[in-house]
């Protein structure tokens, strides 16, 4: 364990002091134990509530983030907000990155990511609907947020900008990938260059992946065509996932 | 271990709470079928003169509800709603009274597209969790039955292939019997209740005077809803599922033998020794003499058995109990010999592991979990736990 981590842990268990058992294993380090908060959100109500949670700390966080375990038994497991895994499903993982990079440490993990969800659980239980809203299941909430906070057009354009992030970066002086004509600086410049900076490589490709597979099988039922510039493109980018 | 009676009283009421429904979808529930229930009266029925009555009967009424589970998920609530139509029923037919009905529910653009095929006894309209709510409500069309034991009997129709035919109901006697069993309880806890509610649902309602009585919770509803839910976990199972005990049995007898204790541990352990009382009937042996006089459940010399409606003895809820060589009589008390091992006993239990597994599998696992805190208090003291305040959170998310 890094001397970072080591820190990082002992800021979340002098916290959040019932997470008190860290233990090493193959896969990270785990921390484990109770987790009461007392919570509150704009316009909302306070909730104080006590859980049992279990964090994985992979190896090579933070650029792979951890995943979080109710182990309690409480959140059963029909609870739509819960990986098949038994992980619990903090956010599509690009949000997931964004919200962490605002505080990225452990502790900030737990207060921004972790207690928001188990809040929004509790929230649920007693008024049957979500407070924060809830995002799509499996792709299709992934190619949603791409869709929502870029305002863009369809699927096709959706995987036009994950394409040119995945190839380019951020290209201030390019063509916009949203279609508008006009340059990437006096278009979706500020929105681009936010998901240029909140991605890694893993999670950039894991998102292609997400988006390029819903819109491939609208191609097989001829639902839609792909133009030829983003076909080579295609077929460039999926060469470098076979290499 | 010997565990405190009264923190494990206060268990079972959070694990019934649990399985309750929450106010705000009681609300939403209210606000749809009073919505039906205006477009009902709206109508113009031929034949009729005077007002509609429209009003919930059911485990909605008598505030006996609880989530049902099929194959061990929870789904969607079923809520009764009796539209007693001013017909006069030697002037029409059944027939015609469940078309006009149905007939008036279609002239709706909403209702027409949630409603189900033509049931037996009753229009169904789905509600989907996508409108917000998430269960079904089975309009029953009937007319006042002057024949009936009370003036509140009412006729409702009922549909066999082709056949339509009449049966006689009395959904308000019976609400009113249950609430006769229910009222010692219900005022001596009425107040301190409504506050609670008040307090835990501010959003839903403004004020205690906005709580209304249905959301009120005596140990004798408690009592049933926790029974209801042994059984629909017990019985969870194709070959079982049939000889489970029918709702109405456990509402009538736990009514019939609840002492007006104040906890609901103390209320069930009555309520399940009394119906223990009267196992001895399977083998046509005699019970206790006071049980006995009570009349709850009879053998008849035949071998039938008898559990009366207590608005309408002629109606036998047992009806069925000698079929299959009394295969529900038997499933009945071997249910409540599980309640008092399951649920009662279980006090002696020595692992806090097994406590919590055993519970979890009489009540189910997730509402168990969520309340076992009180038995057991997990050993980390919580002094002031951390104070979160949340802003633009994410929206919760499924791989797949």
């Amino acid at each position: 364990m890094t001397d970072d981590l080591q820190r990082q842990i002992d800021e979340l268990t002098g916290v959040h002091k019932g997470l008190k058992n860290v233990v090493e294993r193959d896969d990270g380090i785990v921390v484990s134990g109770l987790l009461p908060f007392e919570a509150s959100a704009d316009g909302l109500e306070t909730i104080t509530e006590s859980f049992e949670i279990e964090l994985t700390i992979p190896r090579d966080f933070p650029e792979t983030l951890p995943r979080a375990r109710e182990t309690g038994g409480r959140i059963a497991s029909d609870y739509e907000h819960r990986n098949p895994s038994g992980t619990l499903c903090l956010a599509v993982p690009i949000e997931q990155r964004r919200i962490f990079l605002e505080n990225p440490t452990l502790l900030g993990f737990v207060n921004r990511l972790v207690i928001p969800y188990l809040y929004g659980y509790c929230y649920f239980k007693t008024h049957e609907r979500h407070p924060f809203d809830e995002a799509a299941h499996g792709h299709e909430g992934i190619l949603r947020h791409y869709v929502d906070t870029l305002g863009l057009r369809d699927e096709l354009s959706a995987l036009t900008v994950i394409s040119f992030l995945l190839e380019h970066g951020y290209r201030g002086h390019h063509d916009c990938p949203c279609g508008s004509g006009t340059r990437v600086r006096d278009c979706h410049g500020p929105t681009l260059m936010a998901l240029h900076q909140t991605h890694n490589q893993q999670s950039l490709r894991g998102d292609f992946a997400a988006i390029f597979s819903l819109c491939f099988k609208q191609f097989e039922n001829q639902q839609i065509s792909f133009p030829k510039p983003l076909r080579l493109q295609l077929l460039r980018l999926l060469k470098t996932f076979k290499d | 271990m010997t565990m405190d009676i009264k923190k494990y009283s206060k268990f079972l009421e959070q694990v019934a709470s649990e399985i309750d429904i929450p106010p705000g979808k009681y609300q939403d529930a209210v606000d749809r079928y009073e919505a039906v229930g205006r477009w009902l009266e709206g109508g113009e029925y031929p034949g009729c003169q005077g007002e509609l009555l429209i009003y919930v009967q059911g485990s909605f009424r008598y505030g006996t509800v609880t989530k049902p589970m099929r194959d061990g998920v929870e789904c969607r609530y079923d809520i009764d709603l009796v539209s007693e139509l001013p017909a006069d029923i030697n002037l029409t037919t059944p027939q015609a009274l469940k078309s006009m009905v149905g007939d008036r529910l279609r002239e709706h653009g909403t209702y027409k597209r949630l409603l189900d095929p033509e049931g037996g006894r009753c229009w169904t309209l789905e509600y989907a969790e996508q409108d917000g709510v998430g269960f079904h409500l089975d309009v029953l069309p009937a007319v006042s039955d002057h024949r009936g034991l009370l003036g509140t009997a009412i006729a409702i129709t009922n549909k066999k292939g082709e056949t339509y035919t009449w049966s006689a109901s009395d959904p308000r006697g019976y609400g009113a019997w249950f609430d006769s069993k229910n009222a010692v309880a219900f005022n001596r806890i009425l107040l301190e209740q409504k506050q609670e509610i008040q307090r835990r649902a501010p959003l839903v309602f403004a004020s205690i005077n906005k709580v209304p009585n249905q959301l009120v919770r005596t140990p004798l509803q408690r009592s049933i809803q926790l029974m209801k839910r042994h059984r629909d976990l017990r019985f969870n199972h194709e070959d079982r599922i049939a000889y489970g005990p029918i709702s109405v049995i456990i509402t009538t007898l736990a009514a019939h033998l609840y002492g007006n204790e104040t906890d609901v541990y103390s209320a069930l352990a009555g309520i399940v020794r009394k119906l223990q009382g009267h196992a001895a009937l399977v083998e046509n042996r005699a019970i206790d003499g006071s049980l006995a006089a009570m009349g709850l459940i009879q053998r008849r010399p035949d071998g039938t058995w008898y559990i009366g409606n207590p608005v309408n003895p002629a109606e036998n809820f047992a009806d069925r109990w000698h079929e299959d060589n009394h295969a529900r009589a038997r499933a009945f008390f071997g249910w409540v010999d599980a309640l008092q091992k399951d649920l009662l006993n279980i006090l002696d239990e020595s692992s806090p592991r097994l406590l919590k597994e055993h519970l979890g599998r009489a009540l189910g696992t997730a509402a168990v979990a969520t309340h076992f805190d009180l038995l057991i208090p997990a050993a980390v003291a919580l002094d002031t736990p951390p104070r979160i305040h949340i802003s633009s959170p994410a929206k919760p998310w499924r791989d797949e």
